[in-house]
């Protein structure tokens, strides 16, 4: 730093003042030392940087540290030094100019200031955005991963409601069986009151097995369809029965009233979802009777002005107002506390009452009992003509004896199907597969082909699609597990006339083959 | 008799805890708010090495820089050591560290250098991994401190005072 710059000249006067202001605001201190830090003189007032007026060593020793392993010699300028009472200075070494060393202190303060102030808002706001660039980064890898989860979480759950379909679409061929067979029993065998007993608790058990499986099911289809609804006329009073059958003797087993009855007031046969209509009754009436200790659980049905009104009312422990609109949601906590199993049932109720453009009320105070009751409109305009037609008939053929070509490769169904149907009247041929079908109808063409959908090898579609393409003009039925109104428009695009579904009993069955070969 | 004084530089990037570490160090003190080093505040300690004998520390608390200007070069002038600090919840600051120690290279030789690797007690955040630190050690000594706890910072000045006792 020993180099001289250019300097302008100015008067004396104008130089005297500029040295005259440095002076001032640097408040100089210049102190001496000989070669062994010995201070040997002193300009300017040491106090400024908080030196010792009275300790010269002390104030020679922390300069000294200042020049540590540093050429002596030398010129040095080391700006911004902290000193003893805090004060900036610049520290200038005077070197080389006597057996010894000058040390040139220049305060700094308001410039360390300005310049400490400056370097502290760059800095804060540097590590600022370092932090939001981080949070930043945290939040897109936080969203990605509760994307991927989302991900997830939508297959697995697509994969469980098709398990649960799965499932209680496999539950229906052997509860078809069951059910025939104990029908075959009811009807045929003589009994005893134990027998009679034991097939009453199989009945009931079977029921509530098949209602379950239908709620996982319906549970399971929830999102994906809502609309699939499958009219027919319905018999209530028989469907009454049916009920009065299923839960009489659980309601008296623990010891409650059972009373179910239906007035008919309009003229015209119901049409509605069946299926639908009993599992609506089957899961309200199990629930009143689960959840009622004593007293009694009343059902009414009243058909009246193209509208199904239905009644089931309890005596048991009621529901508090707060919760009526919980009742109705899947696995809610008041179905829980209450000690049932998965709590589908209300919510699966209501579902089913939505679907079939009805509406559901429920009245009930805590401690009170409770009262459910559902409208459901009629179907009639939504169904299609084939179903029925009880009512003209070719008198023509009535002496014939009717064949029936039953296609299904379960041989407990074929054997209740042919013992069902021979009661009925048929004529029955039973072969295993779509094959075998098409060959059998189209040598010796039946009056009614029943076929199953779900065959090993090719479908019963299949089959059904080659019969009509080689000119078979009889009446088909098909049957099938798989209650959803894309397997029933397949099944009847490929050219059936009907589409049940399994589990099926004697009463829709012998209602079918009715409608396939009408009789006055 | 005095004990044989040593001069030794913090050098890193700004904020990662320089003047807290010395603060720590000499006084035994922390504070949560950071008020930035403007130029540079020397502080120096008596080290008892045992059979290594007495050193003083010149500890010189620079302002953080990423890169050395002929300003800072100037103030590392005379240094025996260096502690080249790094703040473990910001890898850039370990970058910065390695690249000041590559840059004094030109002024100081031969010096001793040391990593501290700072803000121990946020390890949670710590962007710097553990195979980073493993690989450093193989070329000079590596510690983590916690100005805020203390944890490693003692060690962390006698690790390099010793280098210098030698
Ligand atoms: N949690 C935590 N905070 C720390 C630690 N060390 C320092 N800090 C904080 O980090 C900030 C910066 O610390 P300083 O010691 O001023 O950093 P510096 O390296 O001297 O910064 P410059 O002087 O600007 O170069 C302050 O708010 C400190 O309180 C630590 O070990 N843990
Ligand atoms: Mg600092």
């Amino acid at each position: 730093m020993s180099e001289r710059h250019e300097m302008p000249t100015f008067s004396a006067g104008v130089e005297h003042h500029v040295a005259q202001f440095l002076f001032e605001r640097a408040q100089p201190l210049l102190l001496q030392f000989d070669e062994n830090w010995q201070l040997v003189n002193l300009h300017g007032d040491p106090a400024r940087f908080g030196f010792d007026p009275d300790n010269a060593d002390a104030a020679a020793h922390q300069l000294r540290d200042l020049f540590l392993g540093m050429p002596l010699d030398a010129t040095i300028d080391l700006p911004f030094v902290h000193m003893p009472n805090g004060r900036s200075a610049h520290v200038h070494l005077l070197g080389g100019s006597e057996p010894g060393f000058q040390v040139l202190l220049l305060d700094a303060q308001g410039e360390h200031d300005r310049q400490q102030a400056q370097q502290q808002v760059g800095n804060e706001a540097a590590l600022i955005s370092g932090q939001k660039s981080k949070a930043i980064a945290q939040l897109r890898q936080i969203r990605s991963e509760l994307e991927r989860q989302r991900m997830r979480l939508a297959e697995a759950n697509a994969l469980k409601n098709a398990l649960i379909a799965t499932l209680s679409h496999d539950f229906r061929t052997p509860l078809t069986s069951i059910f025939g067979y104990l029908h075959l029993l009811d009807t045929q065998a003589p009994q005893s009151a134990s027998v009679r007993h034991a097939l009453r608790a199989l009945r009931r058990n079977s029921n509530y097995l098949f209602t379950l499986a239908e709620n996982l099911l319906e549970y399971a289809r929830a999102d994906t369809r809502s609309s699939m609804l499958e009219p027919v006329r319905v018999d209530l009073e028989y469907l009454v029965e049916d009920l009065e059958g299923m839960f009489q003797p659980l309601a008296a087993d623990q010891g409650l009233e059972f009373t179910i009855g239906v007035e008919l007031l309009d003229a015209k046969t119901p049409v509605l979802d069946e299926l639908r209509l009993r599992q609506i009754l089957v899961n309200l009436i199990a629930n009143a009777v689960r959840y009622t200790k004593k007293g009694g659980v009343g059902v009414a049905l009243r058909w009246q002005d193209g509208a199904l009104s239905i009644e089931v009312r309890d005596s048991g422990i009621g529901i508090a107002e707060e919760l009526h609109e919980q009742v109705f949601v899947a696995f809610n906590r008041v179905r829980q506390a209450a000690g049932s199993g998965a709590g589908l049932g209300l919510s699966i109720v209501k579902r089913l009452v939505t679907q079939m453009h009805g509406s559901i009320e429920l009245q009930s105070r805590l401690g009170e009992g409770s009262c459910f009751h559902i409208v459901l409109p009629s179907l009639a305009s939504v169904v299609a003509a084939p179903q029925g037609g009880t009512e003209e008939t070719p008198a023509l053929e009535s002496s014939r004896i009717r064949s029936v070509l039953v296609v299904d490769d379960d041989p407990d169904i074929c054997y209740l199907l042919d013992t069902w149907l021979s009661d009925l009247g048929f004529r029955v041929r039973i072969v295993g597969d779509a094959g075998a079908a098409v060959e059998s109808a189209l040598a010796d063409p039946p009056d009614v082909l029943l076929v199953d959908v779900e065959l090993p090898g090719l479908s019963g579609n299949t089959a059904v699609f080659r019969l009509r393409a080689k000119g078979y003009r009889g009446h088909i039925v098909t049957l099938s597990a798989t209650p959803t109104e894309e397997a029933r428009r397949v099944a009847l695009n490929a050219g059936a006339d009907q589409y049940l579904t399994k589990p099926i009993n004697i009463e829709v069955l012998a209602r079918a083959m009715q409608a396939a070969t009408p009789r006055p | 008799m005095t004990a044989p004084a040593r001069k030794i530089c913090m050098l890193g990037d700004f904020g990662v805890g320089k003047t807290s570490l010395v603060a720590r160090y000499m006084r035994n003190t922390f504070s949560d708010t950071y008020l930035t080093t403007v130029g540079v505040k020397v502080d120096s300690k008596e080290v008892d090495l045992g059979e290594l004998g007495m050193l003083k520390l010149v500890v010189w608390d620079i302002a953080g820089r990423s890169v050395l200007d002929a300003l800072n070069m100037s103030y590392l002038r005379g240094a025996s050591g260096l502690l080249l600090v790094a703040d473990g919840t910001r890898e850039a600051s370990l970058r910065t560290a390695i690249d000041l120690l590559l840059q004094s290279r030109s002024v100081l030789e031969d010096a001793e250098a040391v990593l501290i690797v700072n803000k121990l007690d946020l390890v949670e955040r710590w962007e710097v991994g553990p195979s980073t630190l493993a690989g450093l050690r193989q070329t000079m000594p590596v510690i983590e401190t916690s100005a805020l706890s203390g944890d490693g910072v003692e060690q962390a000045f006698l690790e390099l005072a010793k280098r210098l006792a030698r």
